[in-house]
C-alpha cells in the first residue's frame, strides 16, 4: 500500500457515515466506566471439587460461582499443566492465593474482575484499558488472542471506518486511518466469526479459524443487495417482479431548501410527476400523479406512511423519512388494492436498528427564496390613465372619456414631488418581500439486541413571498421496537406535529372560489394608490378625477384581511409480532391518526383614505362592524390490521414466502364553526368577544369504513424465477350492500437470465444482471363517491313563512343501486438490466393502464338535474399507456466518485369510453382528457386588406385574424383544431437528470427536471388588452406589446379591440415545455478530527440552490405551475445553506 | 385478535349513517311532514321567479349589465345565471332556467305524490289540510309550467315521481295548448282548495290561484290574437282569443271584487319630499320595501329572510350602488324611461328631457328640461322619485350594517366630496350605471341589513298588475269599460297623476296606448316588460324592423351608449321571441323538437 498523506485519508474518511463514526467512538471509549474498589469479592465463598482439570477450566467454574471474570494473558497459562484441587466454602482470596502461589502468578482486583500477572511484574497496561490507580502495580494483560489486519476496498484503497465485529457479539473494533485494525479476543472465541461491514459496501463475514492476520477487501455493494420498501414489508430489489421506484432521503436531500417531500420527488422516479402549483408558503405542495391521470375523479397516488394510509404527506419532516417507495404497477400496489388504482408512495421513517450505539444529529438548513419569475405591474400611474384613454378611444368620444388629460397631467407632475397625494405605487415591490425557509432538526437515534429508538423534534419556518404569508411547523417523532422474548417484538411509531399558518386569500394573491366575488382583484390594483401611510395611520384609496372608487389597495388586504389556521395532528401506532415457529410471523398492528384544525379570522376594520382631500372615501375595507369567524375541523381515523407472514425453503432452490392480512379502517371527522359580527374592540379575536345579534353557526360530521381482506405469494426458484401473486378484497361503507365488495387480483413473473448457466458464458462479459419482468392486474379506487352518496335521504331546504324560517326537506337523489368500484387494471412489463458490474444500470417499464368503470355523474335529462343530482355510474374508460426509462452510470476515477441517473417518462391518456353524450369541447374519446382545443390565428391585421381577406369576423387592423377552418364562411366554434397529443394540464413527457461528483470531502450534484407536452392558453386576468375601462392595473407589457400603429410588431393585438382577441386562439397558446436546474448543490464534509475533542463525528456544509435556472418559452409566470392561470404565487427560486452535525 | 383491539373491531363497520340528512324511509308519515315537504318545493320554486327583475334588461328601459347570481347555486340564482339580459340576443341563454323550473315540477311532484298516497293509506293528517298542501303544490307546479311555455312554447310535461332517467329522457314536447290546459286543471284545484287568506306571510292563497288562472287566460288569448309563428305548430285563433281574454276578465274580475284585496295604503300616493331630499318618499317606494311585507296588495308572493336565516335576496346588491353596502349596480334604468314618467299637473307627458354633458357645457345644470338639471323632474309622477334618482337625488348609504348618512347620485361622480346647501356629502358611487340615472326601487332606506340579506317577499302576482291586466282583457273583447278605466286611473292616483284624459280612453287603441304606459311605469322592475313586448309581438315597434338603423340608448350626457338592432337580421327577430330549447337535451333526446328559428 501506497503511503498517503493524512489529508487525504481523512478525505477517505468523509465517506463514512454518522454512525459509523459514532461507532467508532464508542468503541474506543469501552472500558472507561470500570471502577477499581471491589476487596468484598473476595470473601466469596468457594466450592470446587477438581482432578486433572486445565488452570483455565478451573477458572472459568469460579468463574461461573463468583461471577467475577478472570483477565489473563494465554502465556501466563501451560495449558498442559493440570490442576488438582479441592474447596469446600473457603473464601476466594484463600482459593486464589492456593492456586496462583505455585505457579509464580499475582493478582490484582477490580470490580468484577482479576488480573492474573507475574509476580513482581510492574509493566503497565494500555491506558485505554485500565484506570491509572492500577496501572502501576499491574502487570499488562497481553490478550489471549488479538487478529489484526487490514480492510480495504477491492482497488486496495483504504476503508478508514469500517466495522469489524465478532458475530453475535457486541465485540468489535473500527479500522484507522490506514484501514488497519486490531480486535482483541478471548481464547474461545478463536473460532468465530467476524463480520466486516462498511456502508455501501457489501459486508463479508470472515471466519477466524486461529488466523492472527486477516485482510479483507469489500466490495462495493451492487444493485444486488439493495432492499427496497413494499406494501407489508421489503424485498431485494433483484427479486422484485413489481415497477417500484425508490427514492433515499439522504444528506443531499436533506441538504435542499425543501419545504416538504412532495415537492422534493420531482425528478426522482419515472412516472411519477410531482408539480408545484404555487410558492405559498404554506400550500407549497406538489401535486403527485403516477403515470398520468388515471381517472377523472381523484387520480391521486395513496400515500402510507409506516403502514398507516392516508397521511398528509407535506406534513411529514423530511429529516424523518429514511425512503420513499412509488409503487405503479399492479403487482407492488395491490396489497393496497382499494385506493391503489393511481399508484401508492410508501413513505418509511427511521428507526435506530442495527445502529447498537446512539447517535445524535443536527441538521439546519437556511434558504433565501426569491421568485423565478414575478409579475411587473406598471409603476406610473399618468402612464397608465393615458393606456386607459387609449383603450376607452376605441368606443369613446374624449369629451366622454373618464379619465381628463388634466388629471394625467397634473399626477405626472405633482407625482415626483408628493408621493403621499400622488403616489406611483410599485405594488409588487410593496407586497412581496424576500421569502425565507428554515429548517432545524435534531434527532438520536440507537439500538442494541433489545430494542432501538429513534427521536427526532424539528422545526421549519417559511416566511412567504407575499408580505404576511408565514407557516412554520414543529414535528416530534419517537420511533421504538423492544424484544419481549425471543420470539416476540413490540414496537410503537409516534409522530406529531403542529402548525401556525397566517395567509390572506387562498392563493395568496388571488382566491378562485365563485363566492369570493373579489378573487382576481389583483388586477385593480392601480399605481395611484398610497398603500399605507405610516404618520397618520391611514390605508390609502383612488384619489385621481375619474378613477374607480372600487380600485384595489392590495397592502390593506394582505395587511387587516388575514386568515390563521392551526392544525395539530398525532399519528401514532403499535405493533405486536409473535414467531411460534421458524418462517412464521403473525403481527396486530392498530394505529390512530388524529387531526385537530382550528382557523379564524378577525379583520381589522379599516377605510380607503384620500390624501388630496384629507378625507375618507366612501370604500370600506373593512367595517367598524368587523366580526370574528371560527372553524374546527377534527376528526380520527383507526387502522386495525392483523398479518401472518410465512417464509420456508424448500430444499435448497426453492424460497417460498406467503402473506396474508385483515385489516380495518375507519374515518371519522367532523366541523363546527360559527362567527359573530361586531368585535368588541378590533384587537380582539375570540367569539366571545363580539357582540350576540348577528351570529352564524354550523357543524355536521361524516363517518366511513373499510374492510379488507390482503393475501401475497412470493416463491423464487433457483434465484431466477420468480413468481408473485397478490389479491385484495375491500368492502367500502360508501357502497349499497350488495355492491359494497371489490375483489383485485394481480400476478407477476420474473426471470433473471442473467443466472441461467446457458447465458452466461456470452453475457458475464458485459451484462452483470439482468431480469425480465411481467406483471398483470387490477386495482380499484372509491374516491368519487360521497361517504352517504348512495343512501336515499332527504336533504334540507329551508324556506321562510311569516318572517321566520321553516324546516323544508326535499329529495335530491336517485340512488344508482349497482354503483361500485371503479377498476384499473395494469400491465406492466419491465426489463432490468446491470452492464459492466453494475456500473451501467438500466431499468425500462412499459404500461399500459386501463380503468373501467370510471364513476362518474350519469348523464341526466335537464329535466331532471334541476331537482336531482346525477346519480353517479361505472361508465367511463381511461386509458394511460405509457414507457419509463432510468438510466444510471455509477464509477469511480481515482478518487472521484461520480454518478448520474437519467430518468425519461412518457405518458399518452386516453379517454376511451364514455356513455354519456360529449358536446364540443375538450373532452372526448380517444383524446387525453382536457386536450388543446383551440382556434388558429393567421396573426395580426395590419390593415382592412388584411381584414378583407379573411374570413368575416368583426376585425379591424390591430385585431388577431382567426381561420376558418371548416371554410363555412364564418367564424365560431367549429372552427377550433384539437391537438390530439397535447394537453392542456400536465405534460406526456418528464424527464429527469440527477448527476453527482465526490472527490475527498466535497460533493456536488446536479438535478435537472423538465416537461414537454402541455399547452396552455396564456390568457388571464392580468394580460387582458379588453381590460375595464377604469382601476386596471396596467403592466409593463401593456405598454411595450399592443399593436398600435406606431408598433405594428406589437406581440399583442391592439388594446381595446375585438372582443374574439381574447378568445382561446393559438395565438396565446404557449407550448408549456420546459428545462428547469431544479437543484444544485455543492457540500463539504469536513474531517471530523478537527472537532473530534467536541465530539463532533461528521459536519457537513452544504449550499443549495433550487429552481436556479428556467429554459422555456412559456411567457406566463411559470411552466410547471399546474392551475389557475390567474394564480399569482410564483414558485420560489431558493439559495440555502445547510449544516448536518452528527456526534 | 379483535378480542384484544375491541375498540376498532366494527360490528357494521360498513353501515355508516348520515348524520345531518333525514333517511327517506321515515319520511311522510305526518302532517307535519306533508307541511315540511312543501315548504321544500316552495323553496325551489323561489329562486325560478325571484330576479326576474333582470328579464327587464330584455325591455327597453332597464339595463341589466349583468347579474348577482352564483353559479351553482341555486338559492342564489343560478337559474338566472348565465342568462343575456340584453334587449336582443338572449333567448339562447336560458338553459339554466329551464332546468330549475322543472327541478320546481320535480319537487311540486314529488310532493304531490307522497300527499296523495297519505291520503290513501290513510292517515292521522286532516284531509282539508292536505288538500290545501296540495293546492299549494299544483299552484306551484302551474307557476313553473306556465313560465316554460311562455318562453319556449311547447314543452315537456310530466307531472309524476321520476325514479330514473329513462323515464323522462325520450320524452317530446307537448303542443302548448295541451300544456296550458294541465296548467289550468291545476290552477283551478288550486282554487278550490286554498284557503281565501293566507295563514302566514308566504302561503298560497285562492284570489293568487285566480290570479294566475286570469293571466295564463291572458297570455293564452295574446298568443291567439297576435300568433306566434316561431312556435311550429301553434295555430292562433281569434275566437279563442276573445274567449280567452273574456275568461281572464273574468277571473281578474272576481280577484278584484271578491277578496277585499286593496292598492297598498288604499292606492293613495302619499307625501312626497322636495327635489334632492329624501326623508318623505311616497307610498310606492315604501310598498317595495320589506316594511310593506304582507300587505293586500301583494297577491302571492316569494318570501324572503333577513340577517343570519340564509334566505335573503339581493335586491340591494342588484339595484343600489358601492355607497348601499358594497352593492354593484348589476340593474339601473336606462335614460329612456325618465320621459316615461308625466306630469303631475297635466297628467300627460312632459316636454321630453334634453340631454346635456355638464363638464363641457356649464349651463348644463340649470338649462330648462335638462337632463342634468334637477328642475327639470318637479312635478312628475311620484313613481318616478320611488323609482330613480337623478342628479342630485339622495338616498341613505349604508356600511357595515350602518347608516353613513344621504349619499348624492352625481353622475360620473364616484364617492367624490361634494358640498350641498352648506352641506358635505360624498357622492353615489357606482361604476355600474350608464345612464345618469339609478333605481331607487327595491333598494332598502334604512341600514340593518347586508346586501345579500334583504327580506322582501317578492311579488310574482300584485293587485295592480291585476287592474291592468284586467283592463287589457276587457279592453280587448269590447274596448274601454268604465270600470277598467277606473282601476287604471286607481293607479295612476298612486303616481298622484290625475285621471286619465278622455283622448287617452277614447278607443280600444289609445286606451291599449294608456294601459301599456301604466304597465311601463308601474310594473318596472318587475319582470313584467319583456314578456308583454313578446306576446304583444311589439319588438319591431319598439327598436325598427330587421335591416333598419337600430335605436342607441343613450345617457343624461346625450353620449351614445348602446345601440341595438342595428341592421338586424329577421331571424334575429324571430330568436328574440321565443327561446331556445337546451341543445345539449335535443342531441341526448331525439324526440325533443326545436323551435323554428333555433332550428
Amino acid at each position: 500500500m501506497k503511503k498517503k498523506t493524512l489529508y487525504e485519508l481523512f478525505i477517505k474518511a468523509m465517506r463514512i457515515t454518522i454512525a459509523q463514526l459514532l461507532l467508532a467512538i464508542c468503541f474506543t471509549s469501552m472500558g472507561y466506566a470500570h471502577d477499581a474498589k471491589a476487596q468484598g469479592d473476595l470473601n466469596q465463598k468457594i466450592y470446587l471439587q477438581v482432578k486433572d482439570e486445565t488452570f483455565s477450566k478451573v477458572l472459568k467454574q469460579i468463574e461461573k460461582q463468583t461471577q467475577i471474570r478472570f483477565v489473563f494473558s494465554s502465556k501466563l497459562i501451560q495449558s498442559t499443566q493440570k490442576v488438582n484441587a479441592s474447596f469446600s466454602g473457603e473464601p476466594l482470596s484463600k482459593v486464589l492465593d492456593n492456586l496462583l502461589q505455585p505457579r509464580q502468578l499475582d493478582y490484582e482486583v477490580m470490580e468484577k474482575m482479576i488480573i492474573l500477572k507475574k509476580v513482581g511484574n510492574q509493566k503497565t497496561f494500555s491506558t485505554d484499558v485500565l484506570p491509572a490507580t492500577i496501572i502501576k502495580k499491574v502487570e499488562p494483560i497481553i490478550p489471549a488472542f488479538a487478529v489484526t489486519g487490514q480492510v480495504t476496498d477491492i482497488k486496495n484503497e483504504p476503508l478508514v471506518g469500517a466495522s469489524i465485529v465478532l458475530e453475535g457479539t457486541t465485540k468489535g473494533t473500527l479500522s484507522d486511518e490506514n484501514g488497519r485494525y486490531k480486535l482483541e479476543l478471548e481464547d474461545d472465541e478463536k473460532k468465530g466469526n467476524l463480520v466486516f461491514s462498511f456502508v455501501g459496501y457489501d459486508k463479508v463475514v470472515a471466519a477466524i479459524d486461529g488466523r492472527y492476520v486477516i485482510n479483507i477487501a469489500l466490495k462495493e455493494a451492487g444493485i444486488l443487495n439493495e432492499v427496497v420498501v413494499i406494501g407489508y414489508g421489503s424485498q431485494k430489489k433483484v427479486n422484485l417482479v413489481g415497477s417500484v421506484g425508490t427514492v433515499n432521503v439522504d444528506e443531499k436531500m436533506v441538504g435542499r431548501a425543501l419545504p416538504n417531500i412532495s415537492s422534493g420527488l420531482s425528478g426522482f422516479v419515472p412516472g411519477l410527476s410531482a408539480v408545484q402549483a404555487s410558492g405559498m408558503a404554506g400550500r407549497n405542495g406538489a401535486a403527485l400523479l403516477i403515470r398520468g391521470l388515471g381517472t377523472s375523479n381523484n387520480s391521486s397516488p395513496l400515500i402510507v406512511v409506516d403502514g398507516m394510509p392516508d397521511i398528509d404527506i407535506n406534513r411529514i419532516n423530511v429529516n424523518d423519512i429514511e425512503t420513499v417507495s412509488v409503487l405503479k404497477d399492479a403487482t407492488s400496489s395491490s396489497v393496497y388494492g382499494s385506493r391503489a388504482a393511481n399508484g401508492v408512495i410508501l413513505i418509511t421513517t427511521k428507526s435506530g436498528k442495527g445502529m447498537k450505539k446512539t447517535s445524535l444529529n443536527f441538521s439546519s438548513n437556511m434558504a433565501l427564496e426569491l421568485p423565478t419569475k414575478a409579475f411587473d405591474f406598471l409603476a406610473n400611474y399618468p402612464l397608465a390613465l393615458t393606456l386607459e384613454q387609449q383603450r376607452a378611444a376605441t368606443s369613446t368620444l374624449a369629451n366622454n372619456q373618464r379619465y381628463k388629460n388634466g388629471t394625467i397631467d397634473e399626477w405626472m407632475a405633482l407625482g415626483m414631488i408628493d408621493p403621499l397625494r400622488y403616489p406611483n405605487t410599485d405594488w409588487w415591490d410593496i407586497i412581496m418581500r424576500n421569502g425565507a425557509l428554515q429548517n432545524y432538526n435534531l434527532s438520536a437515534s440507537g439500538g442494541g439486541d433489545k430494542s432501538n429508538f429513534f427521536v427526532s423534534v424539528g422545526t421549519k419556518k417559511e416566511q412567504g413571498l407575499q408580505i404576511n404569508n408565514d407557516y412554520e411547523q414543529y414535528n416530534a417523532r419517537f420511533n421504538f421496537d423492544y424484544k419481549l422474548g425471543t420470539n416476540m417484538n413490540t414496537g410503537v411509531k409516534f409522530n406529531g406535529n403542529w402548525s401556525n399558518f397566517v395567509y390572506s386569500l387562498e392563493e395568496g394573491y388571488t382566491d378562485p372560489a365563485p363566492t369570493n366575488t373579489a378573487g382576481f382583484d389583483m388586477q385593480y390594483a392601480v399605481a395611484g394608490i398610497t398603500p399605507y401611510d405610516p404618520v397618520s395611520g391611514n390605508f390609502g384609496g383612488v384619489m385621481a378625477y375619474g378613477e374607480d372608487p372600487q380600485a384595489y389597495n392590495p397592502y390593506t388586504v394582505y395587511v387587516n384581511n388575514l386568515n390563521r389556521q392551526q392544525r395539530k395532528e398525532a399519528y401514532t401506532t403499535m405493533y405486536l409480532d409473535w414467531s411460534p415457529i421458524k418462517g412464521l410471523k403473525g403481527t396486530v398492528e392498530y394505529g390512530l391518526n388524529y387531526y385537530d384544525q382550528f382557523g379564524w379570522n378577525a379583520n381589522t376594520p379599516n377605510q380607503a383614505f384620500n390624501f388630496q382631500t384629507n378625507s375618507f372615501g366612501s370604500r370600506v375595507y373593512v367595517g367598524p362592524n368587523a366580526g370574528v369567524s371560527n372553524n374546527t375541523f377534527s376528526g380520527y381515523k383507526t387502522l386495525l390490521n392483523g398479518r401472518l407472514n410465512y417464509n420456508t425453503n424448500i430444499g435448497k432452490n426453492h424460497e417460498i414466502s406467503a402473506l396474508v392480512v385483515y385489516s380495518e379502517e375507519y374515518w371519522y371527522d367532523r366541523f363546527q364553526g360559527s362567527s359573530r359580527n361586531d368585535r368588541l374592540y378590533p384587537t380582539l379575536h375570540e367569539i366571545d368577544a363580539a357582540l350576540t345579534d348577528i351570529q352564524t353557526t354550523g357543524g355536521n360530521s361524516s363517518t366511513e369504513g373499510l374492510r379488507s381482506y390482503i393475501g401475497r405469494v412470493n416463491y423464487n426458484a433457483f434465484g431466477k424465477y420468480l413468481l408473485e401473486a397478490n389479491f385484495r378484497v375491500d368492502g367500502s361503507s360508501r357502497f349499497v350492500e350488495g355492491q359494497r365488495y371489490g375483489f383485485f387480483p394481480s400476478a407477476a413473473l420474473g426471470w433473471r437470465f442473467t443466472e441461467e448457466e446457458l447465458f452466461k458464458p456470452v453475457l458475464d462479459k458485459f451484462l452483470s444482471n439482468g431480469k425480465f419482468r411481467i406483471s398483470y392486474g387490477t386495482l380499484g379506487n372509491n374516491s368519487g363517491v360521497g361517504r352517504y352518496e348512495q343512501q336515499s335521504t332527504l336533504a334540507s331546504n329551508n324556506y321562510i313563512i311569516g318572517g321566520s324560517v321553516v324546516k323544508g326537506f326535499v329529495n335530491n337523489k336517485l340512488i344508482n343501486q349497482f354503483l361500485s368500484w371503479e377498476e384499473t387494471s395494469v400491465l406492466n412489463i419491465g426489463l432490468e438490466l446491470g452492464f459492466f458490474k453494475n456500473r451501467l444500470t438500466a431499468e425500462i417499464d412499459y404500461y399500459d393502464r386501463l380503468t373501467t368503470g370510471m364513476n362518474r355523474p350519469s348523464d341526466l335529462s335537464i329535466l331532471l338535474t334541476g331537482a336531482y343530482d346525477a346519480p353517479r355510474t361505472n361508465i367511463g374508460n381511461m386509458r394511460n399507456r405509457g414507457i419509463e426509462g432510468t438510466f444510471t452510470w455509477r464509477d469511480k476515477i481515482g478518487a472521484v466518485n461520480y454518478g448520474t441517473t437519467l430518468n425519461v417518462s412518457y405518458n399518452a391518456t386516453r379517454l376511451e369510453k364514455w356513455n354519456q353524450f360529449l358536446t364540443r369541447g375538450t373532452i372526448f374519446l380517444n383524446m387525453p382528457y382536457n386536450f388543446v382545443y383551440s382556434y388558429e390565428d393567421i396573426g395580426i391585421a395590419q390593415t382592412w386588406a388584411d381584414v378583407y381577406k379573411a374570413t368575416p369576423q368583426g376585425a379591424q387592423p390591430g385585431d388577431i385574424l382567426r381561420k376558418d377552418l371548416n371554410g363555412d364562411g364564418r367564424i365560431d366554434a367549429n372552427d377550433q383544431k384539437a391537438y390530439p397529443n397535447l394537453q392542456r394540464d400536465r405534460p406526456t413527457t418528464f424527464v429527469g437528470l440527477n448527476t453527482f461528483v465526490s472527490w475527498k470531502g466535497i460533493d456536488l450534484s446536479f438535478l435537472w427536471q423538465g416537461s414537454t407536452g402541455r399547452k396552455s392558453f396564456w390568457i388571464n386576468a392580468f394580460n387582458n388588452v379588453n381590460f375595464s375601462t377604469s382601476r386596471y392595473a396596467v403592466t409593463q407589457a401593456h405598454v411595450d406589446n399592443p399593436w398600435n400603429l406606431e408598433n405594428r410588431d406589437g406581440l399583442w393585438p391592439r388594446l381595446g379591440g375585438s372582443g374574439n382577441n381574447t378568445a382561446t386562439t393559438s395565438f396565446w397558446l404557449d407550448d408549456m415545455t420546459y428545462l428547469r436546474l431544479k437543484n444544485i448543490q455543492l457540500g463539504y464534509s469536513i474531517p471530523p478530527r478537527l472537532f473530534r475533542k467536541l465530539g463532533v463525528s461528521t459536519l457537513r456544509i452544504a449550499g443549495s440552490a433550487e429552481n436556479l435556472l428556467t429554459l422555456t418559452s412559456f411567457r406566463g409566470l411559470d411552466p410547471e405551475k399546474e392551475g389557475n392561470n390567474n394564480n399569482l404565487y410564483p414558485i420560489n427560486k431558493s439559495y440555502s445553506l445547510s449544516i448536518q452535525v452528527g456526534f | 385478535m379483535c378480542v384484544t383491539l375491541q375498540i376498532s373491531c366494527r360490528k357494521n363497520l360498513l353501515d355508516q349513517d348520515p348524520t345531518t340528512e333525514l333517511p327517506a324511509n321515515v319520511f311522510w308519515k305526518t302532517e307535519a311532514d306533508a307541511v315540511t315537504g312543501l315548504m321544500g318545493a316552495y323553496a325551489a320554486t323561489r329562486p325560478c321567479f325571484d330576479r326576474d327583475y333582470y328579464f327587464d334588461g330584455q325591455g327597453e328601459y332597464v339595463r341589466a349589465r349583468g347579474t348577482s347570481t352564483t353559479s351553482g347555486n341555486l338559492r342564489l340564482g343560478d337559474a338566472y345565471n348565465n342568462g343575456n339580459y340584453d334587449p336582443t340576443g338572449y333567448a339562447s341563454s336560458f338553459d339554466k332556467m329551464y332546468r330549475y323550473l322543472y327541478g320546481a315540477v320535480n319537487r311540486a311532484n314529488y310532493v304531490i305524490f307522497n300527499v296523495n298516497k297519505m291520503q290513501a293509506e290513510g292517515t292521522t293528517a286532516s284531509a282539508a289540510t292536505l288538500e290545501t298542501i296540495l293546492g299549494e303544490a299544483r299552484l306551484l307546479r302551474g307557476m313553473a309550467y306556465f313560465k316554460l311555455i311562455s318562453m319556449w312554447g311547447d314543452v315537456p310535461y310530466f307531472t309524476n315521481v321520476v325514479y330514473e332517467n329513462t323515464t323522462v329522457a325520450e320524452l317530446a314536447r307537448l303542443p302548448i295548448g295541451q300544456v296550458k290546459d294541465s296548467i289550468m286543471a291545476d290552477f283551478t284545484y288550486a282554487f278550490d282548495k286554498l284557503p281565501t287568506k293566507a295563514s302566514a306571510l308566504g302561503r298560497a292563497t285562492k284570489p293568487a290561484a285566480l290570479a294566475f288562472r286570469g293571466k295564463l287566460q291572458l297570455y293564452w288569448a295574446s298568443w291567439n290574437k297576435n300568433g306566434w309563428p316561431e312556435l311550429k305548430g301553434f295555430t292562433p285563433s281569434a275566437t279563442v282569443a276573445t274567449t280567452a281574454f273574456t275568461a281572464a276578465a273574468a277571473d281578474f274580475k272576481s280577484v278584484i271584487n271578491n277578496y277585499g284585496l286593496t292598492l297598498y295604503l288604499n292606492g293613495d300616493a302619499g307625501q312626497i319630499d322636495t327635489l334632492g331630499g329624501a326623508d318623505i318618499l311616497p307610498n310606492y317606494y315604501n310598498l317595495f320595501t320589506p316594511k310593506a311585507n304582507g300587505n293586500s296588495e301583494m297577491i302571492m308572493v316569494f318570501t324572503h329572510g333577513g340577517t343570519g336565516t340564509s334566505q335573503g335576496e339581493e335586491l340591494m346588491r342588484d339595484f343600489s350602488g358601492r355607497s348601499h353596502e358594497g352593492s354593484q349596480c348589476w340593474v339601473s334604468p336606462r335614460y329612456e324611461i325618465a320621459n316615461k314618467y308625466q306630469s303631475t299637473v297635466t297628467g300627460d307627458f312632459v316636454t321630453p328631457l334634453i340631454p346635456m354633458n355638464p363638464t363641457t357645457n356649464s349651463a348644463a345644470r340649470t338649462t330648462l328640461n335638462s337632463a342634468v338639471n334637477p328642475k327639470s323632474y318637479d312635478n312628475r309622477d311620484y313613481r318616478m322619485k320611488s323609482t330613480i334618482e337623478w342628479d342630485y337625488e339622495k338616498s341613505i348609504g349604508m356600511a357595515s350594517l350602518a347608516s353613513t348618512g344621504l349619499v348624492p347620485f352625481i353622475y360620473q361622480t364616484w364617492a367624490i366630496a361634494v358640498t350641498i346647501n352648506g352641506v358635505k356629502y360624498t357622492t353615489y358611487n357606482t361604476d355600474g350605471c350608464n345612464s345618469g340615472y339609478v333605481f331607487r326601487k327595491f333598494v332598502r332606506n334604512y341600514a340593518g341589513q347586508g346586501r345579500s340579506d334583504g327580506d322582501f317577499a317578492w311579488p310574482v302576482m300584485r293587485l295592480a298588475d291585476v287592474y291592468l291586466m284586467y283592463a287589457e282583457a276587457t279592453n280587448e273583447v269590447s274596448g274601454p269599460q268604465a270600470d277598467a278605466i277606473d282601476l287604471v286611473n286607481k293607479i295612476r292616483k298612486r303616481g298622484n297623476l290625475p285621471a286619465l284624459a278622455a283622448t287617452k280612453t277614447a278607443n280600444k287603441i289609445v286606451f291599449f296606448d294608456a294601459i301599456e304606459q301604466e304597465r311601463i311605469v308601474e310594473l318596472i322592475g318587475e319582470g313584467q316588460r319583456s314578456f308583454d313586448i313578446r306576446r304583444w309581438r311589439t319588438i319591431e315597434k319598439i327598436w325598427g324592423g330587421p335591416g333598419t338603423a337600430g335605436v342607441w340608448r343613450i345617457d343624461t350626457y346625450g353620449a351614445n351608449q348602446q345601440r341595438y338592432y342595428q341592421n338586424t337580421s329577421d331571424r334575429t327577430y324571430q330568436q328574440n321571441y321565443i327561446f331556445r330549447i337546451p341543445p345539449t337535451e335535443r342531441d341526448k333526446n331525439p324526440n325533443l323538437t326545436q323551435n323554428t328559428p333555433w332550428e
